[in-house]
């Protein structure tokens, strides 16, 4: 189905799911210029990267570390950014490069703080604001983890999957299937009846 | 489920997949300005971390220095070699006496004991210690007879004074009435 019309999109490369598939120039222009002001001293250009990918970090801190941690964290991983942009050799990949300082920096926290981790999850589950909200956040964390990530990115911070795949640097045929894997099983442990 | 509006919300809209983004909307990003201390300021390219480099080549220096150190050292030692087995000079020049024969060739000859460090190398071959045999004296040898007969005569009285220690072996008393 879904999964199949993916594959197929690939291996065809019809015009249309090229078109989807491609990543945007623009952008890609807009973060290379982004990056070379940001080096040269411009705390601007580095204040535009950080609007254009916050929601991103956020949405990957979210699918691996608890809520309360996930703000402090997003301003971590941006100032460590920011410290070790020289680093970073293909500016357009400014991207994949800070998902994949986040995803290092969730894993380091659990290394670090799994105790404090459990207990602060008990205390703030006692707000009842967004208990379905959490309910289903719990839900899509129990899933492998590459489509929790998807999952959020989507369903949380509210991106289409080209851009997911444009801005974690995971290829579209992935995002789409990781989607459509990950939708199924939540659907199942929701359990919303199959084939609606 | 409407795949597309999953994809890339293109398509009719999906009502569940609708209604988990409302729920979930509700723990979306919440935009907040981005805090950069005023003391930090992004490396830029030309100040990269040279260190490990410099570590490297440091290491390499250090191993070449270690290396001509040893060299020379090994190279001091068997020049010291060589000198050890070395002919001696009174050895091959004898000390002169009172009455001087003239020798017309003594420059050639004192050429010839000088040789060359690859004729040395052959010369040491030649000229390994051997063993000293000494011929006996007469008299060394009359003291070596005495010597021998002292340590027989001394030998039989030990033999002696054992078997008087163990007694008689069982096969004498067995057959004593044959002896008589």
């Amino acid at each position: 189905m879904f999964e199949l019309e993916a594959t197929a999109d690939l291996l065809l490369m019809n015009p249309q799911a090229k078109a989807s598939m491609e990543p945007a120039p623009t952008e890609t222009r807009v973060e290379v210029v982004l990056v070379t002001a940001a080096l040269a001293g411009d705390r601007d250009g580095f204040g535009r990267l950080y609007d254009m990918y916050a929601s991103m970090i956020h949405g990957i801190l979210l699918a691996r570390v608890p809520r309360g941690e996930v703000d402090d964290l997003v301003q971590d991983i941006f100032l460590h950014a920011f410290k070790k942009l020289h680093t970073l050799r293909d500016y357009a990949a400014f991207g994949p490069w800070i998902a994949m300082i986040a995803r290092n920096r969730a894993m380091d926290f659990h290394r670090r703080s799994r105790e404090t981790v459990e207990v602060t999850d008990d205390l703030r589950s006692t707000d009842n604001s967004s208990t379905r909200a959490k309910e289903i956040l719990e839900l899509i964390c129990d899933l492998p983890q590459a489509y929790r990530e998807t999952l959020v990115l989507r369903l949380v911070e509210g991106m289409t999957g080209p851009e997911i795949a444009e801005r974690t640097g995971l290829t579209p045929a992935s995002v789409r299937v990781n989607l459509h894997r990950g939708m199924k099983q939540l659907r199942e442990k929701l359990g919303y009846p199959e084939g609606v | 489920m409407n795949e597309e509006y999953l994809w890339d919300k293109s398509g009719e809209p999906d009502p569940e997949i609708q209604q988990l983004e409302t729920i979930l909307g509700t723990l979306r990003y919440q935009p907040k300005p981005l805090e950069l201390p005023d003391v930090i300021q992004p490396a830029s390219q030309r100040q990269k971390n040279y260190l490990p480099w410099l570590a490297i080549a440091a290491t390499l220096l250090l191993a070449m220095l270690a290396g001509i150190v040893w060299l020379s050292f090994r190279s001091k030692g068997l020049e010291k070699k060589y000198e050890a087995y070395a002919p001696t000079p009174a050895v091959q020049n004898p000390a002169p006496t009172s009455i001087e024969v003239p020798t017309p060739n003594r420059e050639e000859a004192v050429n010839k004991t000088a040789p060359t460090p690859r004729q040395r190398r052959d010369f040491v071959a030649r000229h390994r210690p051997r063993p000293v045999q000494l011929v006996p004296s007469q008299e060394a040898l009359l003291a070596k007879e005495q010597l021998m007969s002292a340590l027989k005569l001394a030998s039989e009285k030990l033999n002696l004074a054992e078997k008087k220690v163990q007694g008689p072996t069982p096969n004498q008393i067995r057959n004593q009435h044959k002896v008589g």
